[in-house]
């Protein structure tokens, strides 16, 4: 049995001294010989049938390789799950920011000044901006056809794709129990309705590509994603080539938080660097990222629940409407999970959830951290909040009766292994001192999210333990910043028993390295972690038996501890000394490869956060004094890293709270820099208190769970809700801006 | 174009550049220098902040030509060989960056403080450092990189 060495050691980031020193390569650094640059012109307006394109004064501008348009290239759509992005709008556009036309040129000055001398002529068609009204009879329709997609994967849910509902791309039902029962059971019905804007990511890199093609046609690509095997298929797919004519090179991404899971512009520069002949880079900078990246989905609800005359819920009704924007293939399924939490962390015996995405004339939409869930969340528990009111119950009573306890069956059914909602409220409810007194215009809020690990996708890892005992291990997988390159490093330090920077985490590009998923979805530390932990149980057995021959034992009788592998009797080897002895006889390296198949896992992971704010009423303004965040956890690998997804993730909660609003008028994104879409700086953050509850075992090696999209997502209903509590004004949509709860305070007046 | 002479990480440079070369664009790709990285492209978010005898600007807002005769430092110029500055040091110690993006930036903003101000309170460094934006860390932990370095808390 290994020593404990690294194991919940809070040591620093592996991949720290490239960072800090400013080498780390990410997609924008990378530079080719005779590279050349593409900008894309990008349709002004929202809903439009584009008659005629004149190119021939951008290609006269010396300096200009290459000017396409769409009906250049080859019909090819991309997506991760539907394929509906052209690579240049053909027909028609669809949103205020859709790429028209392409330029190659030297540099991007004359790239830019080549798009300036470009003429369209635009046919306006009638648009659709709003999810509910691209639903309603008579609507524009933005789409004639279905969209090629795979076989939606079999599960609990009813889908629907293309349903018989204008512009609704999928309709998804997920049920449990019997409502019409539940609610036949309730002594009070309430219903609400609630709406989230969209916010974007927010990562500091905006997207970025580079594409070079061999004289032998192999295509090598660079690309903010984190996915790079998906990517290389669905970039195979785009230029119809086998995968392995692909090369997805290694690099470091700047910010994902879902957002960097797509191609983006990385198939159209394939086509630009063969139609110019050269290697093209593409920058997309931080108007285009706002405009016409792919933020997070607006989501539409209504909310109508049965409660019992003892306060306890019998039945839900959710719908969630998600507006996709123009095109709906920037996720990787075929609906936005999220809605399926419509349940929340309590009992609710009959549950029917009805989830709709819906195509309109914005830019679209993607994944960002829970897809889906910050929004479902903040309705679910502000309704939680408002029918606690309307009982005439404490907010944290009503959840205690209803929250998610030992034995208890989740909404949708599961049956989780433990169930830590109860004693996770309880620990944020004690640091928060809720129910104790409070200053004037002084309130809480709680709330709260739980979501299983994520354990889709194969992983693997190679590792590797050279002459002099130096160990190596090589994943596919790009690091985002999540440090799980410090947390694959720990666990092969730890199998292995050897100090940390004795390891070496190498990113190798899809050639180098076996296919990997990718992280995503709180999954790395059980998927990557578990492909890791494989691969040191082959090289460790496979040391043991060298170390056996070299002590003249069977490796079953030796140990391995504090670098030493040893006999019951007392004789001993370095692992130093015993891969010098082995090179001696031609048996160095040592290696093994490890995979990870997803298998389900049988535990959730809480998260219950307290807000505490103070309300100034002469302006409504929304101070928020502090943020309880208390978590249930397994064994924690490392609690530097740990803390710091926590802290990041609740920052950009209260950031969605607070704050930020990708605000969309006329089908137009007006707030396109960033200095008009604010994000939380350094003095826009509350006192932080984290409680982690040691609750049990998750699935991760050493029996670790998950913590990427814990505590970003109930942060902004804690907020609201404590705004309530302060001042009587209850928000039902975000974000909670100071106009809002102004407004709020002089209804409440004039209603006195 | 104009000729201009700086001294980059005490490096004497001579190039010729176009009189609307951004300095940011000439490091990164007149000298090779991509370690200040570009985010917002309007002064906003800090990601390419250098120092132009020794104050922070925004090299993306910043003329190559006004660098003319001037003394830059960049993140790649803040090490001395293997021996990182303290400051590096702090932020990898203490979890001051998670993807990286904006590091350099925060760095050579926080060299910027320490420089003026050696021994800052909490609130004077999340002042200065309300210019750099990070999403990653949510900025507890830059803040107290930034206290260890200036209390002399860590080794390099």
């Amino acid at each position: 049995m290994a020593s404990l060495v690294s194991i919940g050691q809070a040591v620093g980031h592996v991949e720290g001294p490239a960072k800090v020193t400013g080498h780390t390569l990410y997609s924008a650094d990378v530079i080719l010989p005779g590279m050349a640059w593409a900008k894309c012109l990008r349709s002004s307006f929202p809903h439009a049938r584009i008659k005629s394109i004149n190119t021939a004064a951008a290609r006269a501008l010396p300096g200009v390789h290459a000017v396409v348009t769409g009906t250049d290239l080859p019909d090819v759509r991309v997506g991760r799950f539907y394929l509906d992005i052209p690579l240049l709008a053909r027909d028609k556009v669809r949103f205020v920011g859709e790429k028209v036309a392409a330029v190659v040129a030297d540099t991007p000055e004359i790239a830019e000044a080549a798009l300036r001398l470009i003429e369209v002529e635009y046919e306006e068609l009638p648009a659709v901006f709003d999810a509910l009204e691209a639903t309603k009879p008579g609507a524009p329709i933005l789409h004639d056809s279905t969209p090629a997609h795979p076989k939606p994967p079999a599960g609990h849910e009813e889908v629907h794709i293309s349903p018989p509902i204008p512009n609704v791309l999928s309709q998804v039902f997920y049920r449990h129990g019997d409502i019409k029962a539940g609610f036949a059971q309730a002594a009070r019905i309430f219903e609400h309705t609630f709406y989230v804007p969209p916010v974007h990511q927010g990562y500091i890199e905006p997207h970025a590509c580079a594409v070079g093609i061999r004289p032998d046609g192999k295509i090598d690509v660079w690309l903010s994603n984190k996915m790079p095997f998906v990517a290389r298929h669905q970039l195979a797919v785009a230029f119809d080539v086998p995968d392995e004519r692909v090369r997805v090179n290694a690099v470091s991404i700047g910010g994902d938080f879902g957002g960097k899971g797509s191609l983006m512009d990385t198939a159209l520069c394939y086509y630009l660097a063969s139609h110019s002949r050269r290697p093209v880079k593409m920058v997309m900078n931080y108007t285009e990222e706002l405009m016409a990246g792919n933020p997070r989905h607006t989501g539409h609800f209504i909310f109508r629940t049965g409660v019992d005359a003892q306060g306890r819920i019998t039945a839900r009704y959710a719908r969630a409407l998600f507006n996709c924007g123009a095109y709906g293939s920037f996720i990787p399924a075929h609906t936005l999970h999220g809605a399926h939490h419509a349940g929340g962390s309590y009992r609710i015996p009959n549950i029917e959830i009805e989830s709709l995405r819906v195509y309109t004339n914005t830019v679209p939409r993607g994944h960002m951290r829970s897809p889906g869930a910050p929004q479902t969340i903040f309705a679910v528990e502000t309704h939680m909040d408002m029918m606690a009111v309307e009982l005439g119950m404490d907010p944290m009573d009503f959840r205690r009766l209803n929250v998610l306890d030992e034995g208890d069956v989740a909404p949708l059914g599961e049956r989780w292994r433990h169930v830590a909602g109860k004693e996770t409220l309880e620990a944020a409810a004690k640091a928060a001192g809720w129910g104790t007194p409070k200053g004037k215009h002084v309130g809480r809020g709680v709330a709260m999210y739980d979501r299983p690990p994520g354990a889709n996708g194969q992983s693997t890892a190679s590792v590797a333990v050279d002459a002099k005992g130096a160990v190596t291990l090589l994943t596919g997988a790009p690091d985002t910043g999540t440090g799980s390159y410090t947390v694959l490093g720990q666990l092969v330090a730890e199998e292995l028993s050897v100090p940390l920077s004795q390891v070496t985490v190498l990113h190798g590009s899809t050639d180098e390295a076996s296919w990997e998923q990718g992280p995503g979805g709180s999954r790395f530390t059980n998927t990557g972690g578990r492909a890791a932990y494989d691969a040191c149980q082959k090289v460790r057995q496979a040391l043991l038996e060298l170390a056996g021959e070299n002590l003249g034992c069977a490796a079953g009788q030796l140990s391995l501890k504090a670098g030493q592998f040893s006999t019951a009797a007392g004789k001993s080897i370095s692992l130093a000394s015993l891969m010098e002895w082995a090179a001696a006889k031609g048996k160095a390296p040592v290696s093994g490869a490890g995979v990870y198949n997803p298998s389900p896992v049988d535990v959730t992971v809480f998260a219950a956060q307290i807000a505490e704010v103070e309300v100034d009423v002469e302006t409504g303004q929304v101070t928020l004094r502090k943020l309880v965040t208390a978590h249930d956890v397994g064994t924690i690998i490392n609690p530097l890293t740990h803390q710091g997804q926590i802290e990041g993730g609740a920052v950009q909660g209260i950031g969605q709270a607070l704050i930020e609003h990708l605000v969309v008028r006329d089908g137009q994104v007006t707030n396109v820099h960033l200095g008009d879409y604010k994000l939380p700086t350094a003095m826009d953050i509350p006192q932080l208190q984290t409680v982690l509850v040691p609750t049990g075992s998750g699935p991760a090696p050493h029996q670790g769970k998950a913590i990427g999209e814990h505590s970003n997502v109930s942060t902004p209903a804690a907020i609201a809700n404590a705004v309530y509590d302060a001042v009587g004004v209850r928000l039902m949509d975000l974000p909670i801006t100071a106009e809002k709860v102004y407004a709020g305070l002089r209804a409440k007046e004039s209603n006195r | 174009m104009k000729k201009i002479t700086p001294r980059v990480n005490g490096q004497a440079q001579s190039r010729e550049v176009p009189d609307n070369r951004l300095l940011i664009d000439f490091l990164r790709y007149d000298l090779g220098l991509t370690g200040t990285k570009e985010g917002c492209s309007v002064g906003v978010c800090g990601a390419c902040t250098v120092l132009l005898n020794g104050q922070p600007v925004s090299s993306c807002l910043t003329l190559a030509v006004t660098a003319d005769g001037a003394e830059i430092t960049t993140i790649e110029g803040l090490a001395r060989g293997d021996k990182l500055d303290p400051l590096q040091q702090a932020f990898i110690d203490y979890g001051g960056f998670q993807c990286g993006i904006c590091t350099p930036g925060q760095i050579m903003a926080a060299k910027a403080l320490l420089n003026s101000n050696p021994h800052p309170s909490k609130e004077e460094i999340q002042d200065w450092m309300m210019g750099n934006l990070c999403r990653c860390t949510g900025y507890y932990k830059i803040i107290e990189s930034i206290q260890a370095a200036a209390e002399g808390k860590v080794r390099v």
